[in-house]
């Protein structure tokens, strides 16, 4: 089955150094999931104040500027893996680099149909 | 009347076993329990009416798999369930003549299934009690304080969470082993804590208490060479062996100290000290392991008559390198103060970190009352007694706390 690896972490803090250590982490990850055929996709998304959301409120649409949810660590990318259950999606969340502290939730993918 | 009496004594006797086969053969959680229900009901009116069948057991186990199938057949079965050939449509009835598969000891499994980490610790203990041993809901939330409608709630959320998050019906992997292990030995110690709390232990809590030590007894069975499980086995028996002497007869708490030994039940005790000679075999120590010894170390007060406090010491001293807790912390300052005098204890506690938060705990307002009463500190011991009675104490330990302040107005 297959389950997204959401990466929520503060934007705010990281300095270049740290970034790019975290970056190359991240590369490093992406060959290893790619080599196991657990990789099914995977970005990394600009900064929350890059976001627009679109409400609907009562059947009206309208555009606000900036992130669904204003929190304190925001979503930065997501995995998309292939695993056979959640302690192996799990196994791979806890490979994703990220700093002292940052969060990956793990969500299973509804299949359709 | 005799198939009632026939099928309380099977289910007691390998109910878990018939349950736990259920729900790994469909991999559901809650036509399992649906299927054996269902057995359940059709054995009262079977047996009645031709006699109970050779193997009673196995008889409920074939009538519980039939009657999956056939839901299994109606709702859309798990991508992962064990897909037989269908099997031919006799009647529960004929099934009972046919040679019987063995019931598969499939409890392991499903013990790691129901404490599975990504489940919620309250959810857990829960879900492994209603789904092994099938204690009803309304027994469950009464335990828990909470209302039937809220705990049913919170077991369906989780086996929702089972069935929809790929949590999977498999003993884990060596890599995920050591956390799924510590999540299952995690809820069993809350589960025991939650029926500890109240120290009167008369009605549901000492049934919770009853089933989680059967249950820290099975996790022994099956995973007899994991030391950590037999030492959390241990711990649960020795404090189990005590709970007799807990209250004294006007239901005020009676410290250990201070407990009538004869009230001990030595035969927990005899088994609890066994299996932490077993586990120390074994060569592994850890907390689960080390709290057992503490208790195994005051459980030795029963033959030789005096406690070994250094050796007490030491062993939270160990135990907070390994897993450090405020409450550890203060027994320790407790049991120093019993090896080296109340001056060393009190200087223990309040080398504790954290002491703004302290002052608000009632174990350490208790802690502290006890030993500066210990040093002859009487106005200090009657003013931390009044902090820790302004904590909300249980009743049995406000009837304690209460008495120790009269005592000391004498």
């Amino acid at each position: 089955m297959q389950f997204l690896l959401i990466i929520y972490s503060d934007e705010g803090l990281q300095d270049q150094a740290v970034m790019q250590e975290i970056t190359a982490a991240h590369m490093r990850l992406g060959a290893e999931l790619q080599e196991s055929g657990a990789m099914v996709g995977g970005n990394r998304l600009r900064p929350s104040d890059t976001a627009t959301t679109i409400r609907t409120t009562g059947g009206v649409q309208s555009l606000h500027d900036g992130p669904y949810a204003e929190t304190r660590e925001q979503l930065g990318g997501y995995y998309l893996v292939e695993a056979p259950d959640l302690d192996a999606a799990v196994a791979w969340g806890k490979k994703i680099p990220g700093g002292p502290n940052y969060a990956i939730e793990v969500r299973p993918i509804w299949p359709l149909g | 009347m005799q198939a009632e009496r026939i099928l309380a004594e099977t289910v007691r006797e390998a109910g878990d076993r018939i349950r736990a086969a259920l729900a790994m053969r469909f991999r559901d959680l809650d036509m399992a329990e649906e299927a054996f229900a269902f057995a359940s009901l059709r054995a009262v009116e079977t047996w009645s009416r031709d006699g109970p069948p050779r193997d009673p057991a196995a008889w409920l186990y074939a009538v519980g798999r039939r009657r999956a199938f056939d839901l299994g057949r109606r709702a859309t079965v798990r991508a992962d369930a064990v897909h037989d050939a269908p099997e031919p449509e006799p009647d529960p009835e004929t099934i009972l003549m046919a040679a019987f598969e063995p019931i598969p000891d499939e409890r392991l499994r499903l013990i790691f299934v129901c404490c599975h980490p990504a489940l919620a610790p309250e959810a857990r203990i829960a879900l492994t009690l209603r789904t092994l041993y099938g204690l009803s809901v309304e027994r469950i939330a009464r335990a828990w304080l909470t209302s039937e409608v809220a705990m049913l709630q919170r077991l369906t959320r989780a086996k929702r969470k089972i069935r929809d998050a790929g949590i999977r019906f498999e003993i884990p992997g060596p890599d995920a082993w050591p956390e799924r292990l510590d999540a299952v030995l995690a809820t069993l110690e809350i589960a025991y804590a939650q029926a500890y709390e109240d120290a009167a232990g008369a009605g549901d809590a000492a049934d919770l208490a009853a089933e989680t030590l059967r249950l820290s007894g099975l996790l022994v069975e099956l995973a007899p060479a994991e030391p950590e499980v037999l030492g959390l086995a241990a711990l649960i028996r020795l404090t189990e062996a005590r709970r007799p002497a807990r209250l004294d007869e006007t239901g005020a708490m009676m410290p250990l100290s201070e407990q009538d030994m004869g009230l001990w039940d030595r035969r927990l005790i005899g088994e609890a000290m066994a299996l932490l000679r077993r586990a120390a075999e074994l060569g592994r120590s850890g907390p689960y392991q080390l709290m057992a010894a503490i208790h195994g170390v005051h459980a030795t007060r029963l033959e030789t008559g005096f406690t070994a406090w250094t050796h007490v010491v030491a062993l939270y001293d160990a135990l907070l390198a390994v897993r450090p807790s405020p409450i550890a912390a203060v027994n320790r300052a407790v049991a120093l103060a019993e090896a080296q005098g109340p001056d060393a204890g009190l200087a223990a506690l309040s080398a504790i970190e954290g002491p703004e938060r302290l002052a608000a705990w009632l174990p350490y307002q208790a802690a502290r009352a006890g030993l500066f009463a210990k040093a002859s500190r009487g106005a200090e011991a009657a003013e931390a007694l009044r902090a820790a009675l302004a904590l909300h104490p249980a009743p049995a330990e406000r009837l304690f706390l209460e008495r120790r302040l009269a005592a000391l107005a004498q």
